[in-house]
């Protein structure tokens, strides 16, 4: 097992480095540039283009640009003042030394604008994946020990719901009913915030963090809950149905011990693997939820990032992202193979 | 291995350790409810609060909350000193014309009771430590006729002389208006760069409100300068702006009372608020942002009009024809809801007016004026072909393509729909294309659409900030701004005439530039590079409560956020 796991972080690195040029490719041939005018100018003067293309570094061909993101400048002269001369050595260490370089909007290092979103993006969505888990297991679990029952029928029917209904209108929705139209009846407010982390995020107030959690995590939950629901109901009933729970009640177990010591464990075996797969989610977050309820995460940052054209910001969210993917993946590999020991690695 | 109680105690775990991670932040006080405390909710971050960097608006309505400039330009278009005691002219000796070298000199006496927030005086020597900053050429930054300027010399603490080796008309609100603060010599760190000082984004203020807290992508926190020099400003104890990406969500929250002010405000949003008790809306006096179709003279994929004239365009009836075929007036009662203003010259609003009659929207004229250049349908499919005509084939359809841009949503769409629609009237198909901006406005390096000529008629909106359209104006019709990635004359229109009277605008002389852009408008208006439809509106939506708040398109909305009280 140490062998394969040694042997994929090894293919890792190869399948990152390829992916990081790839992602560099993509990036920067995608039609539009970030010399366009932004905000209030639709274009920035010619001038203003010449010296921000030296800043920012787009003076150079485009594989120069590659390996100094890769691999930095600081080992090579540079034009810093324009005057066509090669005056001093560069700052940038590439990412491979950990520098992700700045973004070009803010002019911050890319993994300081990063460092802000993510714990607000990690807090959201490991929040909303554990509410999603939580409520999703007791109804999977029902919906197949009671196939075709109401509740059954009930619960496929809001599962489809959940899955097709699109974020951005049931978090308006959200909005409107729990912010717009109800009230406290004690205080007259808004019954719940309509976005934002806190009120006030210097003091500590738990009832006021929960009220800012319960709108985004229910919108985003849905669909999760939805699609882990549906998964493990399918998968309980490949396992109810198995010889040795039939063993298991012939020798005369209690029904409870049966389905949870015998069933669901065997039945969870996929569905953990699924989480695995799914935890690039906590990274990346959900883009409807965090513009709809002003969060402050990842998935805005990129967005606007994509917007802008902000090269560094983008890559260093997409080749960080890679690295969660793959990793994810091997993770879920481990874990299947821990959990269930007919799995082995050669 | 996997046990319930397990599962449970590890969602614990992550639930604490979630709730923690989310809870970085500095400590912000809680306001006592006497404090007289606002709320502007916008849709993303300032990048910083210099406006040079990005211009993204949003740097620069931050900006007016916390620095002064030399000057500014209030709604009507007066400018008025900020950190000037007054303003430079010739007549009272501030500005002096060098006829030998036919350059100016502009000396500047700075206001001798305006302190940085830690109590040091604003000087002449913060002034040119900004121009510094923004010359130096390896980390500053570039503003408009920053390179007609030779040097700054300071003369005492409180006065500074500015060289200019040519006139430059934009003099009094180069280093003012929404655009240049001056920045702290004793704060900023010149070694960091103007491009990415710290004090960008830690701001040492003279301004009425200073920054206290700044939670990236969540919101701002300004409370009052207690060194702010005029007596008595600001009224307001905090500013708060919160970040609030979805527009919907920031009208629901004007609504409900916990937004005290929304820049930008949509036509849609207007209209949605136009009955609701404690929100206003405030539309400025004058309009900047002029929607308009820019023709390609130039055959789609190149850039030199007189090698290779547009096979349709370049005929200047055909021009006409679209002018008389689209009704302006429909568009903006059905798509703008009535607040789109019809617009046809660049010189519309003052202090530069010219009097250029309307055009009449007329079908029949525009069909004429078709059948006239040799446009003609034979074929019965709708679509004009050339028989006759002056620039191109025989049978050459009439076919071309209409791009315009997404990010300004609907009601741009919806009337590039309706102008194809009235086009096709007259047999002139049009294929439409929706891009985003960067990609339209990218530079040619980087395969922009209208830089390499990849277009027949785009459809978007500008207009010059501030009061003087020397620079825009130079920008799309100038000769030099027809070369890719040198301007944005798209259009690659030349035309002798008008650039000498453009030329001539370049001087100090009042009568003499209103007489040339006049001039020049009657040109533009015969020959028709661009089709000017009209103005969108510029507006802010704010409390009832919040009184003294007056939109521009002269600056942002915060310009005089020193004035604003509290009902």
């Amino acid at each position: 097992m140490g062998t394969y796991i040694l042997r994929r972080l090894i293919q890792t690195v190869g399948l990152l480095v390829l992916l990081s040029f790839l992602l560099f490719a993509l990036v920067n041939l995608a039609p539009g540039g970030p010399l366009a005018g932004q905000g209030q100018n639709r274009h920035t003067d010619p001038e203003k283009v010449e010296l921000l293309k030296r800043q920012l570094g787009l003076d150079k061909p485009l594989p120069t640009q590659y390996l100094i993101w890769l691999v930095g400048n600081d080992w090579m002269q540079i034009d810093k003042n324009g005057d066509g001369v090669l005056d001093s050595y560069g700052t940038r260490q590439g990412i491979f030394r950990g520098d992700f370089g700045f973004s070009f909007r803010t002019r911050q290092p890319v993994l300081t604008e990063i460092g802000q979103r993510l714990p607000n993006t990690i807090y959201l969505t490991t929040i909303t994946m554990a509410f999603a888990v939580l409520i999703a297991i007791p109804i999977g679990i029902l919906s197949a020990i009671r196939q075709y029952s109401a509740f059954d029928i009930t619960v496929t029917t809001f599962s489809f719901a959940g899955q097709a209904i699109p974020e951005f209108w049931l978090g308006l929705i959200m909005i409107l009913v729990f912010y717009a139209w109800l009230k406290n009846p004690f205080t007259g407010d808004p019954l719940l915030p309509s976005g934002g982390i806190a009120a006030n995020l210097g003091r500590f107030d738990l009832w006021d963090r929960v009220a800012h959690l319960i709108l985004p995590v229910l919108t985003g939950a849905l669909g999760w809950i939805a699609w882990y629901s549906r998964f493990l109901r399918s998968s309980m009933l490949d396992v109810v149905h198995q010889d040795y729970i039939r063993t298991a009640r012939a020798k005369g177990l209690p029904y409870g011990v049966v389905l949870y010591k015998h069933a669901l464990r065997n039945a969870l075996i996929p569905l953990i693997t699924l989480l695995a797969l799914d935890l690039p989610y906590i990274f990346g977050g959900a883009i409807f939820i965090e513009i709809l309820f002003s969060w402050p995460g990842m998935a805005r940052l990129y967005y606007q990032a994509a917007l802008d054209r902000d090269y560094p910001i983008l890559l260093a969210v997409l080749i960080i992202g890679a690295a969660f993917i793959i990793l994810s993946n091997l993770i879920a590999d481990i874990v299947y193979a821990y959990l269930d020991p007919r799995i082995r690695y050669e | 291995m996997l046990r319930s109680k397990n599962v449970s105690l590890v969602l614990l775990v992550v639930l604490i350790t979630a709730s923690l991670l989310g809870c970085q932040s500095n400590a912000t006080s809680v306001p006592a409810s006497d404090e007289k405390n606002i709320t502007i909710v916008i849709a993303e971050d300032p990048p910083s609060f210099n406006p040079i960097i990005a211009d993204t608006g949003y740097d620069a309505l931050v900006m007016e909350l916390v620095m002064l400039g030399l000057s500014d330009i209030d709604p009507d278009g007066n400018i008025f000193p900020e950190l000037a005691a007054e303003l430079p002219t010739a007549e009272n000796g501030g500005v002096v014309y060098d006829e030998a070298t036919g350059g100016m000199t502009v000396t500047w006496k700075m206001r001798q009771d305006v302190q940085w927030a830690d109590g040091e005086p604003v000087t002449a020597d913060d002034v040119i430590f900004t121009y510094d900053a923004i010359v130096n050429p390896e980390t500053g930054g570039w503003i408009p006729g920053i390179d007609y300027i030779d040097r700054v010399e300071k003369v005492d603490d409180y006065t500074f002389t500015v060289y200019y080796t040519s006139v430059y008309p934009g003099y009094l609100t180069q280093f003012g208006r929404e655009q240049v603060a001056i920045w702290p010599a004793h704060y900023c760190d010149a070694s960091q760069g103007f491009a990415a000082w710290d004090c960008a984004r830690q701001p040492l203020s003279d301004g009425p409100f200073v920054l206290k807290e700044w939670v990236n992508g969540d919101h701002m926190t300004f409370v009052r300068n207690e060194n702010y020099f005029e007596d008595g400003k600001p009224a307001l104890d905090t500013v708060t702006i919160r970040i609030v990406p979805d527009q919907s969500v920031r009208k629901t929250m004007l609504i409900n009372g916990d937004a005290d002010l929304d820049m930008w405000t949509t036509e849609a949003m207007i209209a949605d608020l136009q009955n609701q008790p404690n929100v206003s809306v405030d539309p400025s006096p004058t309009n900047r942002w002029v929607m308009r179709i820019f023709f390609n003279l130039a055959e789609k994929g190149t850039t030199d009009a007189a090698a290779t004239p547009h096979p349709i365009l370049s005929d200047l009836k055909v021009r006409q024809a679209i002018r008389a075929a689209i009704d302006v007036d429909t568009i903006s009662k059905e798509f703008f809801l009535g607040y789109a203003k019809p617009v046809w010259t660049e010189f519309f609003r003052p202090p530069y007016t010219c009097d250029i009659s309307r055009p009449k929207f007329d079908i029949a004229a525009a069909s004429a004026l078709l059948d006239e250049a040799g446009w003609t349908d034979t074929d019965g499919d709708g679509v004009r072909e050339c028989h006759g005509c002056a620039t191109a084939e025989e049978g050459y359809k009439m076919e071309m393509e209409f791009i315009t841009y997404s990010e300004f949503g609907e009601p741009l769409e919806l009337t590039q729909q309706f102008i194809a629609e009235q086009l096709g009237k007259i047999g002139i198909q049009l294929n439409l294309t929706v891009v985003e901006g960067s990609v339209l406005w990218a530079a040619a390096t980087d395969g922009g659409i209208e830089q390499n000529g990849n277009f027949d008629m785009d459809l978007w909106d500008d207009g010059y900030a501030g009061i003087d359209p020397t620079d825009f104006i130079y920008s799309y019709y100038s000769e030099t701004s027809a070369t890719p990635d040198m301007g944005y004359n798209f259009m690659r229109w030349i035309n002798a005439q008008f650039e000498e009277l453009l030329n001539g605008s370049y001087t100090l002389d009042e009568a003499q530039r209103q007489r040339n852009f006049c001039e020049m408008a009657q040109i533009l208006d015969q020959e028709l590079p661009q089709l000017l439809l009209f103005t969108v509106v510029n507006a802010d939506a704010h409390s009832a409560r919040l009184q003294n708040v007056r939109s521009t398109t002269n600056d942002l909305v915060t310009w005089n956020a020193a004035d604003w009280t509290l009902k």
